[in-house]
């Protein structure tokens, strides 16, 4: 069996983010990489599944940049196989799905795992336009996985409006994963010496262009008109969001 | 420009974030298509151009993959649709993402400004969980979008609402691979995400036990209960009421936060509510340089009497 799991790598959750080159350019100075939260997630689950089955081969690919090398390694170092890198900057959710989907259909996998969104440009689509551009089931946002006896099936629980849904899905198929799937990682010791010598191929980008330009980034307006509300006159909250007509 | 809304219900009241992309939808074309998956009844049908629809499309199959080939795509086509809008929900990503495939347009989520549709289509979207927005521009004359919540506020039209049925192709059905087994439908009324008010609590209320002024104060607000990471984390509380970065991202119209520090990752998850309410003993902390009201006090002294002031 061969799990792929699709990760971005995106700035650190507590990040400051700035732009340059008059507003043109995101800011990546002082700024550390992360492997994207969820599927920091979605990489332990698999590294679960296969400490109990080792016959499990997990890949990890990311689309981007070269500086995103040493979170490919480090996803080695939790566990995975072997790593790939598709070695263009992922521009959008389309674009992204079409570089995955053109690696799968050259190479085949059993199970697609990818966060439910990436935290940089949160749309939250990548894995089910992957699933449609592959004609193959995609679901989002999967809280759990357990895989049948057979290996040809998953069921899964997946977060719906106000409740949980149980599903069984034949495989292959795309998931976009959310805690509680699993607990985080952490490299220890020797998975960090071993990634070192595990192959990490990159490889260029699949013919595709993007209608989607990025003109120029802005930061939200700061709220600077705070009102303190004695604890002891809180009538004056109440009257001021009847106000509001909120 | 030609444009079809999709549309949800709670019972047979349209949905406040379905409002709002109606009048998005009347902003770039006075004739708005409108189809749900929601079964409404007639009545309900024909009241809908008061919120602005002008052609109602009648729907009989779920927004699965076979039907989307059959029945939605050949609809789109036939009425020479161009631009598809959605509100944000849990259920429209995957339907949004398979009709842009199909049709090849161009997929926005995330929408956050109204767009001007010149040679190209220019819009806002935000980005970084709400840390930041980007300018857009598509090289299309088509396009899906997915609108924030909050972003425009509804307003009332007077239309007489035409109602048509889907064209449905006989297809080859695809082979259903996903079988759903079971649905469990969580505690609390409020889906959080459609909540108008929203009150949300940190590790400053100590534990768990202490949860239930929070949910007397959600009560009487009608409002929707919600928590930090650490909270869902230490499991105090379900994941599914988590709202920052990592979690649900949510714009109600006011987030109350009780006893929650207001770190970076938490902001992002809620700082496009339209008011921001902060209840914290430290007037040190961050989330107040976020908010348009403050409490500087002990949760424990402040709620009763919050509770006491609605009353």
């Amino acid at each position: 069996m061969n799990i792929l799991i699709c990760i971005s790598c995106v700035p650190d959750t507590t990040s400051t983010i700035s732009f340059v080159n008059d507003d043109k350019k995101f800011n990546s100075d002082g700024v550390q990489y992360i492997i994207g939260p969820y599927e920091d997630y979605a990489l332990a689950r698999a590294v679960e599944l296969k400490e109990k089955d080792n016959s499990i081969n997990i890949s990890v690919l990311n689309v981007g940049l070269e500086r995103n090398d040493p979170l490919l390694r480090k996803a080695l170092a939790i566990g995975a196989d072997d790593a790939y890198r598709i070695d263009v900057f992922p521009n959008d959710s389309l674009f992204v799905a079409h570089q995955i989907s053109s690696f799968i259909n050259e190479n085949p996998f059993d199970i697609i795992l990818m966060g439910k969104e990436s935290i940089d440009f949160n749309a939250g689509q990548v894995h089910h336009i992957t699933g449609s551009l592959l004609g193959i089931p995609s679901l989002s946002p999967v809280t759990q996985l357990d895989l049948n006896s057979n290996k040809n099936k998953i069921l899964i629980k997946k977060e719906i409006d106000n409740g949980i849904e149980t599903l069984e899905v034949v495989l292959p198929a795309v998931l976009g994963c959310q805690e509680p799937i699993a607990e985080w990682k952490i490299p220890n010791m020797r998975g960090i010496m071993n990634a070192r010598t595990k192959p990490l191929k990159v490889i260029d980008q699949f013919e595709c262009g993007s209608k989607i330009n990025y003109k120029k980034y802005s930061l939200p307006e700061k709220k600077d008109n705070l009102i303190i509300i004695d604890e002891n006159n809180i009538n004056e909250l109440v009257v001021a969001l009847k106000l509001k007509n909120l | 420009m030609s444009v079809l809304v999709f549309l949800e219900f709670n019972d047979n009241e349209l949905k406040v974030t379905s409002k709002q992309a109606l009048t998005y939808a009347n902003g770039i074309n006075k004739n708005v298509y409108a189809i749900s998956q929601s079964k409404i009844s007639n009545d309900v049908m024909e009241s809908l151009g008061k919120f602005g629809v002008s052609i109602f499309l009648i729907n009989t199959v779920d927004f699965q993959e076979n039907n989307i080939l059959k029945c939605i795509i050949p609809t789109i086509e036939e009425f020479k649709i161009n631009c598809i809008i959605f509100p944000k929900t849990n259920s429209f990503s995957y339907l949004s993402s398979i009709l842009s495939t199909k049709l090849n347009f161009p997929l926005i989520n995330n929408v956050n400004s109204v767009a001007r549709f010149e040679n190209k289509i220019c819009l806002k979207s935000t980005i970084f969980s709400g840390k930041a927005e980007v300018d857009i521009e598509i090289d299309s004359n088509s396009c899906i979008l997915v609108l924030n919540k909050n972003i425009i506020n509804s307003v009332s039209y007077n239309k007489s609402v035409e109602i048509k049925n889907l064209i449905n192709k006989n297809d080859n059905s695809l082979s259903n691979n996903v079988v759903s087994l079971r649905k469990e439908k969580l505690e609390g009324d409020i889906l959080l995400s459609d909540a108008d008010i929203v009150v949300s609590a940190g590790r400053g209320l100590k534990g768990p036990e202490n949860w239930k002024m929070i949910e007397k104060l959600a009560k009487i607000l009608n409002a929707g209960t919600a928590c930090s990471k650490p909270v869902s984390d230490a499991g105090w509380r379900p994941h599914h009421e988590h709202v920052g970065q990592t979690g649900l991202k949510i714009s109600p119209n006011i987030y109350i936060a009780v006893g929650i520090s207001g770190a970076i990752q938490h902001l992002a998850g809620v700082n496009s509510s339209k008011i921001i309410v902060v209840i914290n003993n430290d007037p040190e902390a961050p989330f107040f340089k976020h908010a348009d009201y403050g409490i500087i006090g002990d949760a424990f002294d402040v709620i009763p009497k919050f509770i006491d002031a609605l009353k």
